[in-house]
Order: structure tokens, then C-alpha cells, then sequence
């Protein structure tokens, strides 16, 4: 099955070994990915959309109206693209005065969006479109022993109303996929906490990261295990920062979710580019060994 | 809120009228303020300042000045959506706050991270920045080149509004 990837910005310069990870583990499951030129920034669903609305709903109408042209649906990897993709998307299915309003800006490009693709996040077309046992057929390594503290993100399930993906108060998509790969996917009393990216100050954020953290490290898991390239900056280098803020070391390694699923099908921790981290994965790497 | 206990206030219309007009800004009429969005927003329970109700409250009776400036509590919102799934009207909150962040824009009192990280993808057409050691590293992990990204198409997309 063919689906157009958008990646975005954060995995394109900031994390390129995530788009790596995604490329690979995506095609072993059969997901044939074909790429399109000339996409900008989703664009970010924070910054871009608190500047003009209106700006933010034709930019990204711009972007899905590039994949439209190939027919096929769009296939995020970051939450940030998924929130606004989709959101922008449903909101011009929707409405078909915003459409029109979004129209006549696009003809300065000579473009049109129609409606006439979806936009979903990889892990929701894994489960969807392929299903957990075609991605268990693809386990040549099952992570056995690995216990990966699950965190959901926010873009992922709410709106529910926009996602449709899955329960926003229960969710079991991720621990449902990390089961499929051998992992013992570990949900803890912070898991569906925000990573608080958002917030302008420090201080909301800081408090919020290191509860998350204090939570994983109390269900002694291996490491945390995510979707999202802006939680993992949040997470990864953010746990430096807060760490020596606070004169404190967490030691809790960052995965995203496509890193496990390629070294679960065989892949190379240094194909999917583990020793890129700022905290190291000592434990991801001895399941591995073993 | 400022007000003090018996002071008189009258209820400013026009700023409502301002906030109706701004993409889903209509929706801060909805509110009848039962406080449903405050149980379970990480911004509340981590700091003592921000309160989506009060936001509502204030959009309501359209207290101008402590929502459009660069030091509004409305710029702490996570952007979780936990409010939208809780409000029993369809307020969605976190969209009222974009549409009161989008007047701080129109109005030149956004702070200024908000106005530099938009103003990036309008410059580059991404929101990050592409370094020659990024290119290196896309190499080293087998991926296509960044063919570069169309910011003319981008501005003449936006030129007029």
C-alpha cells in the first residue's frame, strides 16, 4: 500500500536517524512510502497557528493539496504535523466556507485543495491499515525484557474529536504496538501528561518533566518510549538541562517508538542511530546483545 | 481578576465582537463557566496563575488588557486539548486562546519567541534550522537530500490578507 510520508521539520534537521528508523521499519511492514517535493513546515501547530489562523489553515491546506495531486493519504511521523495536518484537513471537509476562503488564497499558486485524502500518524495506519499481526510477522529480534515506560504525547489523541485514533483517557494503541515487538510496554501515573513544550515559561514545563521522569524511574522501566521528535527534545536533552538545574541526574533514555520496531526487525542500534542521544541506552543495548 | 469586590464594571462588547471575528473565537460564547476545563489541565495543576475558565471569564467581559499582552497567562496554555475533551459546550478553550493569541499578534503584544519561531518558516519554510552538518548526517543515515523548501510559493500564498 502506497502513502505519501511527511515528516517535517524537527525530524529532517534535528533527528534525521528517526526518519531512518521510520523508513526502513515502515517498509518492512509493507508500507511503500513515496516522496514529495516541495512541502514546507506543517505548518508547527504552536507558534504558526497562535500567529494567523487563517495563514495556518492555508499553509497546510497547501501541503496536503502537494499529496493530493498523488492520490494517496499522508503518513505523519511527528505529532506536531499530525495536529495541525489533520486538524486543517477536517476542519476544510468540514466547512465548506472556510474551503472557498482557502481556495481563493491557494489560486495565487495556481492550487486547489479538494478534501480527497486522509492524514494519520504512522503508528495509526501500523494498526489500521496493516494490523498488529503483520507487524509481529515482521520480529526477527522480539525486544523480550525491555520495559518501556509508554508516553502517549497530546497531538496523537485529542482532539478526539479531529483524531479519531483512539480513547484520549484510555489509550492502548502504543502498548498494544510495543506488545507486538517483544517489549513489556509499562503505563505509569504520568503517561498521558504533556510534555509541556508549549508553556512560555520554564516553570510549568520543568516541574511537569521531572514528575514524568520521577514516574518512570519509580516502575523501573528501561526507558521511555515515544512518538513524537519535539516530546523526545523535551525529554532527551531536556532532562540535561533540568538535571543540572537541579543538581540532579535522571538517566532515563528517550526511544521513539520506529527506532524499536527497526532494531526489533533486525535493524542496527547504530542504523537507527541510538548512539545519537544524549542519554545513553545501556539496557536497550544489552536486550539487544542477548 | 483585578476588579475589586462591588466595583462596577461594564461588559466590553467590542473586544467580543474583536474575538467573534477571529477564526474560532466565536466560541468563547458558549461558555456558561462550570469550570470543567480546569480539572485536568497540566497548565492549572502546575502553576497557580493559569485558569481556562478565568480566561473565558475575562474573554466574556472582554477584559482586554490582562489577555492581549505578551505577559497573558494565555501564553502557558500546553496546547493539550484536555479542556476541549472536558467542556460539555464545544468551547474547545485551547482554540479560544489561539484566536486571543492571534489578536497579541495583530496587535504587536506577542512575545517575541512566538513572533521569531513564525516568522522562521515565512524566512525558510521550516520552523529549524538546516545545517551542512545535518546534511552530513542525513547522508550518513542513507536518506534523500532536502531539495530546499518553496518559500516564494509561501509568500505569494500569503501576500494580501
Amino acid at each position: 500500500m502506497k502513502y505519501i510520508p511527511f515528516f517535517g521539520c524537527m525530524m529532517a534537521t534535528k533527528y534525521p536517524w528517526f526518519e531512518a528508523a521510520v523508513r526502513q521499519s515502515l517498509a518492512r511492514v509493507g508500507m511503500e512510502l513515496i516522496d514529495v517535493d516541495g512541502f514546507t513546515c506543517c505548518p508547527d501547530p504552536i507558534y504558526f497557528q497562535a500567529r494567523d489562523k487563517m495563514e495556518w489553515y492555508t499553509i497546510a491546506a497547501r501541503n496536503i493539496s502537494l499529496a493530493e495531486d498523488l492520490g494517496y493519504d499522508i503518513v505523519t511521523t511527528c505529532s506536531g504535523c499530525t495536529a495541525t495536518l489533520s486538524e486543517v484537513n477536517l476542519a476544510l471537509k468540514e466547512d465548506e466556507t472556510l474551503r472557498k476562503e482557502i481556495n481563493r488564497r491557494l489560486k495565487r499558486i495556481n492550487r486547489e485543495y479538494k478534501g480527497s485524502i486522509d492524514v494519520r500518524h504512522a503508528v495509526t495506519v501500523l494498526r489500521d491499515d496493516f494490523g498488529i499481526d503483520r507487524v509481529e510477522e515482521t520480529v526477527t529480534r522480539p525486544l523480550e525484557g525491555l520495559k518501556v515506560a509508554v508516553h502517549y504525547g497530546c497531538h496523537l489523541l485529542k482532539p478526539s474529536r479531529v483524531m479519531r485514533v483512539d480513547d484520549p483517557d484510555h489509550p492502548t494503541i502504543l502498548e498494544t504496538l510495543l506488545r507486538a515487538i517483544g517489549a513489556e510496554p509499562i503505563h505509569h501515573e504520568m503517561t498521558l501528561l504533556c510534555c509541556g513544550r508549549a508553556c512560555i515559561t520554564d516553570s510549568i514545563p520543568e516541574h511537569m518533566l521531572g514528575d514524568i521522569l520521577d514516574a518512570v524511574k519509580s516502575h523501573d522501566a528501561d526507558c521511555m518510549g515515544l512518538i513524537c521528535p519535539t516530546c523526545f527534545d523535551e525529554f532527551d536533552l531536556g532532562q540535561i538541562v533540568l538535571g543540572r538545574k537541579l543538581g540532579k541526574t535522571f538517566d532515563v533514555p528517550i526511544v521513539y517508538y520506529f527506532q524499536l520496531l527497526g532494531i526489533a526487525q533486525g535493524m542496527g542500534t547504530e542504523e537507527v542511530g541510538l548512539h545519537m542521544h544524549k542519554v545513553k541506552l545501556d539496557r536497550v543495548f544489552d536486550v539487544v546483545k542477548r | 481578576m483585578k476588579s475589586q469586590p462591588g466595583e462596577k464594571h461594564q461588559v466590553a462588547f467590542e473586544f467580543r465582537e474583536k474575538l467573534n471575528a477571529i477564526a474560532e473565537g466565536f466560541r468563547h460564547n458558549y461558555c456558561y463557566q462550570c469550570g470543567a476545563c480546569v480539572g485536568d489541565c497540566p497548565a492549572s495543576n502546575y502553576s497557580t496563575g493559569f485558569n481556562p475558565r478565568l480566561i473565558l471569564l475575562k474573554a466574556l467581559l472582554g477584559f482586554a488588557d490582562e489577555l492581549i499582552s505578551p505577559d497573558s497567562e494565555i501564553w502557558n496554555c500546553t496546547n493539550c486539548y484536555t479542556c476541549s475533551e472536558r467542556c460539555p459546550q464545544d468551547v474547545r478553550p485551547v482554540d479560544v486562546i489561539i484566536a486571543l493569541k492571534n489578536i497579541c499578534i495583530k496587535e504587536g503584544k506577542a512575545p517575541d519567541l512566538v513572533r521569531n519561531v513564525s516568522d522562521a518558516v515565512l524566512v525558510s519554510g521550516i520552523t529549524t534550522k538546516m545545517t551542512t552538518l545535518m546534511e552530513r548526517r542525513r547522508q550518513e543515515f542513507g536518506l534523500p537530500p532536502i531539495k530546499g523548501y518553496p518559500v516564494d510559493d509561501l509568500k505569494k500564498l500569503l501576500a494580501g490578507d
